[in-house]
């Protein structure tokens, strides 16, 4: 299939990872690296709104630095469906049942709220501009810690008066004609004027020492789900927060997931893609491999081309990492 | 009789330096056929069979195993393979070749000096121009393992093989990662590398394959000529 749209959608670090070959017209192909994609294109241009359910089972591809290039990946994808939360429910029912299958009897889940580290955010006493890019670090640890620590730092760094947005922008482009870079195709003078400004103002309106302190308090959350919930709830009452929602629909999934003592809660877990939503899970195995991840993803289909959000969660399984866990 | 491989540069500056270096440490690089030949000798070691190769295939080589020493620039074992760091030993810089690969922004980019710039006007980049930032490069590898690390995800490379400085006014990327020495073309392109744009540093090196088939026999003819060369492999 091309490989355009697996960069377009999960950028270079994903890119890597496929095997590519060039067609005789320079077209560039990959071997299938997965289900998604291929399933939810082919929904939407059926025509989205009907709720929609669908299963895999079959070979992908990968580059891996273990285990051969070719494996087995078993999935569930419930799309547009009534109700997200049930929704979900239905794909860690599967993934249960998946797991019962290979007899995996004391699996380690791990939960993380995307939707309520969201949630917080937006409540959290900062300056508005900061919060996407408290956002955009959200699930790469050395990142966002690197973003806390300048954040930390900003109030002691010394200012030079800055010119005005009329100058810069003439500067600019000036500096842009000069080069011979466009004015229109990449970032305009506008644009480039317009941040550096946000930027000096955002580098004098500092966030409070006390939001990044709960911040950090929030990130560091992480052990048996009830009772990181249960801090997590402690934390919101402390700030005057409302985490209701969210923290509803995490509680309600737990108690589908049954024995809760096999299912932890990290407040900083979250996949690097920005289509995630809600609630994100995966399955690890004896050697902290996933066995099988998934989660909500609202906002993956308005990625690849619906006009609105649509409601989306599933699941995929390591087939070939299941056999191996329960292997004796 | 077992054999050592050692690969030189085949041509250029670098072919002339690596063979100045041999001879100061007392051995010449005989290359009998003149420059169209592709095979030369070690003088007083008969046991070493000297090929001269391009750099980037020296690079390659050495981390498939299929031959022993070479010398070739640090960029290229990077670049080459994302184990191929792992698959050699690098036995002694050779202080020459110096250069960068650095991120390099438009200078008129006066809001983004630093990496973390480059991530957050990635992150919506997207959604102002519809399509992803282009990082026009002939270093994949590195910049991918870079812009990882940076926490840079939105972005996609425009493989570049040549005048790579020229993309960002020719519109085919916006930012470029290239290598540089003196920062000379950068600047006369109007490009500007990031505070801490620096990815890595490269020279030329002396570099030792962990991959080739290393017999006792082939173990200590290799010791004994990097001894003389007073270079040194942890094993």
């Amino acid at each position: 299939m091309p490989a355009d749209p697996y960069f377009d959608l999960a950028g270079e670090e994903f890119g890597r990872r496929l095997m590519l070959t060039t067609a005789t017209t320079g077209q560039e192909y990959c071997l299938r690296p997965e289900y998604t994609l291929p399933i939810v294109t082919d929904y939407i241009s059926n025509g989205v709104g009907q709720p929609a359910a669908f299963a895999y089972f079959g070979p992908i591809f990968r580059q891996r630095q273990d285990g051969p290039a070719e494996f087995e990946q078993a999935g569930l994808e419930l799309l547009a469906q009534p109700d997200g939360d049930v929704a979900l429910d239905q794909v860690l029912t599967f993934a249960r049942a998946a797991l019962d299958l290979y007899a995996v009897s004391v699996p380690n889940i791990r939960l993380g709220g995307v939707g309520l580290f969201e949630t917080l955010l937006v409540q959290l006493d900062m300056p508005d501009p900061w919060r996407p890019r408290i956002r955009h670090r959200f699930g790469h640890t050395e990142a966002l810690e690197r973003l806390l620590v300048r954040l930390a730092a900003a109030p002691n760094l010394e200012r030079t008066p800055q010119p005005g947005y009329d100058a810069l922008l003439t500067e600019i482009t000036e500096q842009m004609v000069d080069a011979g870079i466009s004015l229109s195709q990449g970032r305009t003078p506008d644009e480039i004027a317009a941040r550096y400004l946000e930027q000096q103002a955002l580098d004098a309106e500092h966030v409070p020492a006390a939001t990044l302190a709960l911040l950090r308090d929030y990130l560091a959350i992480s052990g048996p789900a009830l009772q990181a919930l249960t801090r997590i709830e402690q934390l919101a009452h402390q700030h005057g927060l409302d985490l209701a929602t969210p923290l509803r629909a995490l509680r309600r999934h737990l108690n589908e997931l049954g024995n809760s003592s096999e299912v932890s809660f990290d407040a900083s877990f979250s996949p690097r893609l920005d289509y995630y939503t809600g609630v994100v899970f995966e399955v690890l195995g004896r050697g902290g491999q996933a066995l099988v991840s998934g989660g909500q993803y609202d906002r993956l289909l308005e990625r690849l081309g619906a006009t609105a959000p649509i409601a989306a969660s599933g699941c995929a399984i390591w087939v070939d990492r299941l056999e191996a866990e329960c292997a004796p | 009789m077992s054999e050592l491989t050692l690969a030189v540069p085949s041509k250029g500056r670098l072919e002339e330096l690596t063979r100045d270096w041999f001879a100061q440490n007392g051995l010449t690089i005989f290359r009998p056929g003149g420059p169209r030949s592709y095979l030369g000798a070690l003088d007083g070691h008969p046991e070493v069979t000297v090929r001269f190769f391009p750099a980037g295939e020296i690079a390659r080589e050495l981390i498939r195993g299929t031959i022993d020493l070479g010398v070739t620039g640090t960029d290229l074992i990077h670049e080459t393979a994302e184990t191929g760091p792992q698959s050699v030993d690098f036995a002694k810089p050779l202080g020459f070749g110096a250069a960068d690969v650095v991120v390099a922004v438009p200078s008129s980019w006066i809001d983004v000096t630093h990496m973390h710039d480059l991530a957050d006007v990635a992150s919506d980049f997207r959604s102002r121009h519809g399509r992803w930032l282009r990082v026009a490069t002939k270093y994949i590898t590195i910049t991918r393992q870079h812009f990882a690390r940076a926490g840079i995800a939105e972005y996609r490379i425009v493989e570049s093989l040549g005048a790579t400085e020229a993309a960002p006014a020719s519109g085919v990327a916006d930012i470029i990662v290239d290598i540089t020495s003196t920062g000379s073309t950068l600047t006369a392109n109007a490009l500007r590398i990031l505070e801490d744009g620096v990815m890595l540093k490269s020279q030329a090196n002396l570099i030792v394959s962990r991959t080739a088939n290393w017999t006792p026999d082939r173990q200590a003819q290799r010791d004994r000529l990097l001894a003389k060369l007073n270079a040194s492999i942890k094993l």
